[in-house]
């Protein structure tokens, strides 16, 4: 059944004023509730959704109104009783004459002396005059009068009328067009309803929970200023009626998961650092002691720049510092990869391909001991697909310290593993970088993921921290926090994180 | 990364017993090495290798050594290499290297293995070690390439030189047709394919032996006589050539570990190089060149973290197949012959590390005491967003890199308007540009949301990246700030107003100008906004040629301001 609370007062009033043997119309709950006719309409086609109500009987109602002109007539008589009246009081007169009396047109004085005429009660004389033939005017005349005074009251239903009456009512109402008419027709269509079985029920529940439909929907300012509310009842509103949609202003997911990233980074005691899109092979390669001629800077791994091709300079000391390191470990301590260094290519402007670069900057204006990250955007040449995009954001960052070691290392591994991913199951792996030595992996194990790879980190090579002013030693870690974030999305295609579509984006949520 | 596949029988029978997935997943990292997928059906496993500077692992032998080194705690053996002052018995075989080589490939090194019969599993190991060595470690054949032929038809000394692309001709590998070599650069697939390796030269690389055979064109295509190994053969002569003699005398050990692993009897080469190399006029082949690395065991014990002994660390070392001796503190490893990867003293570390085993080590956290801080940018887009959040807009997040079209022809503006970077490699037209402004990132959301409720109010605050001459790099990144609104009716008043209660709230004084042209926006109904003088950025009603460009049917209007210039 119906749940009351779900009834609008409209409803609720109307059956509790109804039983099983009222005859419901709309003009009878106009007349009985007060209601408008809109309001009647309303709360039956509910009651009858809710199937409370139903339909009994289906009528047309012809009724007659007066228009403007019949309140006339009816106020100073037809044309037709005028003119009577008139010659009665001054005999013998012209048409034109009459019109000028009665400040009628003429068109209605013809009409008006033509039904006199033919009724037989005035005729014309021989100067053309009009006279009375009889003192006594004709019953159609009168009885119009009788119609027109009884539609001042109120509009005649037709079915009060007698057939003469109906007849005389044809002559002096029309349906459309009638303001040249006394009377114009109204046709109505009367529904009758009856209440139903379950509308009994409902009626009950609604008296048996106390429901009278005066209590307050809308708190309105009035409703507050005045006070009227301690003395009334709030009205509950149903909890499963359909929301509306509201499109808030809202960050973007993904980049509110970025942001939680760099605040717990933060909060591990990190500074954030950053750096341009655009590159060169020196920081990208050089500086992190990937020899030249390395198979990852082949041309098919990072996008290079069309111009300016290459840089102006590459800063010293650090130039000849890392050209001395490559060539014959310059004095790192390594014995360097044995090549000549190629001071051209060092200059050549590519786009950002690792984030690594960005701590490579920072060495050179480190503090020590100092912690330093970013989620910085990188650049790879890669065919687009569901696990490569065109650019993406790498999360990295060091750790400089007099006595920062390896077991630091994997203690830091462990608090990204906990804090960050929130894994309770790791493990660590060696790994391989060019420019760490030893290398490490954390592996983590995901709820949903499984085994995978979070991050690989490592020390940086002496050739790297020696040849960029540092001679502490350098933990440096990168996280591939990509995955992660594509699961707090719930999504399953990297290049989702960066859709233009509007719609998405509005519809997403992190978990 | 390297990859290879080996079978499991052949695996197994180099371990010397069965193991587990689970089980290789547990002692593979020793290696770097990770189980990429088991064939179960045909019986193989595919395996890859992290260490890009430790090809001597690219192979089951391998990867197979080190794993057994670990376990026995002592290093593999190989008897056959000669080293500065002693040089293994040749037998009389030798490779002669010619003048002319100098001008196009100066180096050739070769042994001679024979005693086992190889079949199907030692073909294909023997073919895939090449190809790994020659792609990753010799730079897809250019600083390594490497060949293997029937030992049996070949009359020593066997010659290696520079000769005549087209007057030299022979039979490759794989075609029916006698060719010149320069026909051979054109005709064969492998020509086309590491053809312009050597295509400008004068002479073209060719290794023949004493009664003119040819053997082959290096670094191209071996002969289709001497160079066809089948199944069967038991005698097999392997070459390598390239400009690097170190790294093809390290390919030359690998292999030759790798051959005598697999159950073959290594027999020396000796090369007579026509001038004196690093290593002497005269070098037999497999040669020990790798010289002694040392640390100190303070240096282990600082980077590790670990107090450790120098016996402990010296069996660590023996553990990864690494020998070494000690003096007082200071440990001096030999080199493996297989290996040359110990640059600095941290690579011996690692390799204690390794042996030591990292479930060894107890993690802790760094003491230093550091304050952790956003960037000033950071900081201000970070207020930037919640404002706009505000005021109604979505955040979006765009790529950085897009199309010529989307950048400048939809804009309505010039090349020398855009001041874009172009890429000068793209992999397509569609990533070709960096983004120099965010509003064409705001239009591309309109043009393909349509269908999303209006009105459409977003922002990104991201970066962009166009020509600056003034910079060491001609280019500058800024942090940007981009929203656009999107609606039936919407006009310059109400981004002016936008623009007005952000910089209120920012806490910026600023003033309007109308720019002198900017046909992104409609003449008249854009404006500058003046930041202590200088232009901070710009707003105003998307000119509707803009929108038509995007296909966009709704008014737009816009905003940037470059947060660098606040800052």
């Amino acid at each position: 059944m119906t749940d009351v609370k779900n009834l609008h007062p409209l409803e609720v009033k109307l059956l509790r004023n109804i039983d099983e043997k009222t005859q419901i119309t709309a003009d009878g709950i106009v007349s009985m509730l007060g209601y408008n006719i809109g309001q009647c309409n309303q709360a039956f086609s509910w009651l009858c959704a809710k199937d409370c109500l139903k339909e009994v009987s289906k009528r047309t109602v012809v009724t007659y109104e007066l228009t403007e002109l019949g309140k006339q007539y009816a106020k100073d008589g037809t044309p037709s009783q005028r003119i009577f009246e008139l010659l009665k009081k001054n005999g013998a007169m012209g048409l034109v004459e009459i019109a000028e009396a009665l400040n009628l047109e003429k068109s209605d004085i013809g009409s008006a002396y033509g039904a006199l005429s033919k009724a037989g009660v005035t005729a014309m004389n021989e100067q053309n005059r009009a006279f009375l033939k009889s003192e006594v005017l004709p019953r159609s005349i009168t009885d119009t009068a009788k119609l027109l005074e009884k539609g001042l009251s109120a509009p005649v239903e037709e079915s009060s009328l007698s057939d003469y009456e109906k007849s005389l009512m044809g002559n002096i109402s029309k349906k459309r067009g009638s303001a040249g008419s006394p009377f114009k027709i109204n046709e109505k269509e009367i529904v009758e309803y009856k209440i139903t079985e379950t509308g009994l029920e409902v009626k009950q529940a609604v008296i048996d929970a106390n429901i009278t439909g005066e209590e307050i929907g809308v708190l309105t300012p009035q409703i507050v200023a005045q006070g009227s509310w301690k003395n009334a009842q709030f009205r509950p509103y149903g909890l499963d009626a359909p929301v509306s949609r509201i499109v808030p202003g809202r960050h973007n997911p993904y980049g509110n998961y970025i942001q939680w990233v760099k605040d717990k980074l933060t909060s591990l005691g990190f500074e954030e650092f950053d750096g341009p899109l655009v590159e060169n092979e020196f920081w990208n390669g050089d500086a992190l002691f990937m020899p030249q001629f390395h198979s990852a800077r082949d041309i098919h791994d990072v996008y290079y720049v069309k111009n300016p091709v290459h840089c102006k300079k590459i800063e010293e000391p650090w130039l000849t510092n890392i050209a001395n390191t490559h060539t014959d470990g310059g004095n790192t301590g390594s014995r360097g990869w044995g090549y000549k260094f190629d001071r051209e290519f060092t200059r050549r402007q590519v786009m950002r391909s690792q984030g690594t670069v960005l701590s490579a900057h920072q060495l050179t204006k480190a503090k020590v001991p100092g912690k330093y990250f970013g989620v910085v955007r990188c650049f790879r040449y890669d065919e687009v697909d569901a696990t490569h995009g065109a650019d993406f954001y790498q999360t990295e960052g060091i750790v400089i310290g007099k006595e920062a070691n390896l077991k630091d290392l994997l203690g830091l591994l462990k608090m990204f593993a906990t804090e960050i991913a929130g894994a309770t199951d790791f493990k660590y792996v060696p790994g391989y970088f060019p420019f760490t030595e030893p290398s490490i992996e954390i592996h983590i194990k995901h709820p949903v993921l499984g085994w995978f790879e979070l991050g690989g980190s490592g020390i940086f090579r002496p050739e790297v921290t020696k040849s960029l002013g540092i001679d502490e030693p350098v933990l440096a870690w990168g996280l591939g926090i990509d995955r992660m974030a594509l699961m707090h999305l719930g999504l399953n295609d990297i290049r989702e994180l960066f859709t233009p579509d509007i719609e998405s984006v509005r519809t997403r949520r992190g978990n | 990364m390297p990859k290879f596949e080996t079978t499991e029988k052949m695996f197994f029978s180099l371990m010397g017993r069965k193991y587990t997935d689970s089980q290789l997943e547990e002692i593979f990292p020793r290696a770097k090495a990770e189980l990429d997928e088991h064939d179960k059906a045909n019986h193989v496993l595919k395996i890859e290798l992290n260490d890009t500077n430790r090809p001597d692992l690219w192979s089951a032998m391998g990867l197979s050594r080190l794993l057994k080194n670990y376990d026995a705690g002592k290093p593999s053996r190989y008897p056959f290499f000669s080293c500065a002052g002693h040089s293994e018995d040749n037998g009389g075989r030798e490779l002669h290297i010619g003048k002319k080589a100098a001008d196009v490939r100066p180096y050739s090194v070769a042994f001679a293995a024979d005693g086992k019969v190889v079949d199907d599993d030692i073909l294909t190991t023997l073919i895939q070690s090449q190809e790994k060595l020659c792609w990753n470690f010799g730079r897809k054949r250019k600083t390594i390439a490497m060949g293997i032929y029937r030992d049996e038809l070949i009359k020593y000394p066997v010659h290696y030189d520079g000769a005549d692309p087209d007057k030299t001709h022979f039979v490759p590998l794989h075609l029916d047709e006698d060719l010149s070599l320069r026909e051979i650069l054109e005709k064969h697939p492998k020509g086309q394919e590491f053809g312009h390796i050597i295509q400008d030269k004068k002479v073209y690389p060719l290794l023949s032996d004493d009664s003119g055979e040819i053997l082959s064109m290096p670094p191209i295509i071996n002969s289709a006589k001497i160079g066809a190994v089948e199944v069967g053969d038991s005698s097999l002569f392997v070459e390598m050539s390239g400009p690097i003699l170190k790294d093809l005398i390290l390919c030359a050990s690998i292999m030759a570990c790798d051959m005598a692993d697999l159950g073959f009897t290594i027999k020396p080469i000796k090369v007579i190089f026509p001038e004196k190399t690093e290593f002497g006029k005269e070098i037999t082949v497999p040669y020990y060149f790798q010289q002694d690395a040392s640390c100190e065991l303070s240096d282990i014990v600082r980077v590790l973290g670990q107090k450790m002994t120098v016996s402990e660390a010296k069996k660590a070392l023996l553990r990864m197949g690494v020998e070494s001796t000690v003096n007082g503190k200071t440990i001096t490893v030999k080199c493996p012959p297989y290996r040359n990867d110990f640059l600095h003293p941290v690579d011996i570390v690692e390799d204690v590390m390794i042996g030591y085993g990292l479930d060894n080590f107890i993690p802790t956290i760094p003491r230093d005491f550091t304050i952790g801080r956003l960037t000033p940018a950071e900081e201000l887009s970070r207020k930037i967003k919640d404002i706009m959040v505000g005021l109604g807009f979505q955040e979006m997040m765009y790529n950085y890199l897009g199309s010529r079209r989307e950048y400048i022809d939809n804009m309505n503006i010039t090349d020398s308007q855009a001041k874009a970077i172009f890429i000068a490699n793209p992999m397509t037209e569609n990533y070709e540009v960096v983004r120099p402004s965010v509003i064409p990132s705001l239009l591309e959301s309109e043009s393909v949301s349509g269908n999303a409720v209006y009105p459409h109010n977003i922002f990104e605050v991201g970066k962009i990246a166009y020509l600056e001459p003034s910079d060491n790099s001609g280019t500058v990144t800024h942090n940007s700030l981009g929203f656009m609104s999107a609606d039936s009716a919407v006009g310059f008043n109400e981004v002016n107003s936008l623009v007005n209660t952000l910089m209120y709230f920012l806490r910026y004084e600023y003033t309007l100008k109308a720019p002198e042209c900017d046909s992104r926006f409609i003449t008249g109904r854009c404006a500058e906004i003046i930041v202590n003088g200088k232009k901070a950025g710009v707003f105003g009603e998307i000119h509707p040629q803009v929108l038509e460009n995007w296909g966009v049917t709704v008014p737009a209007v816009a905003c940037e301001i470059e947060l660098d210039s606040l800052l």
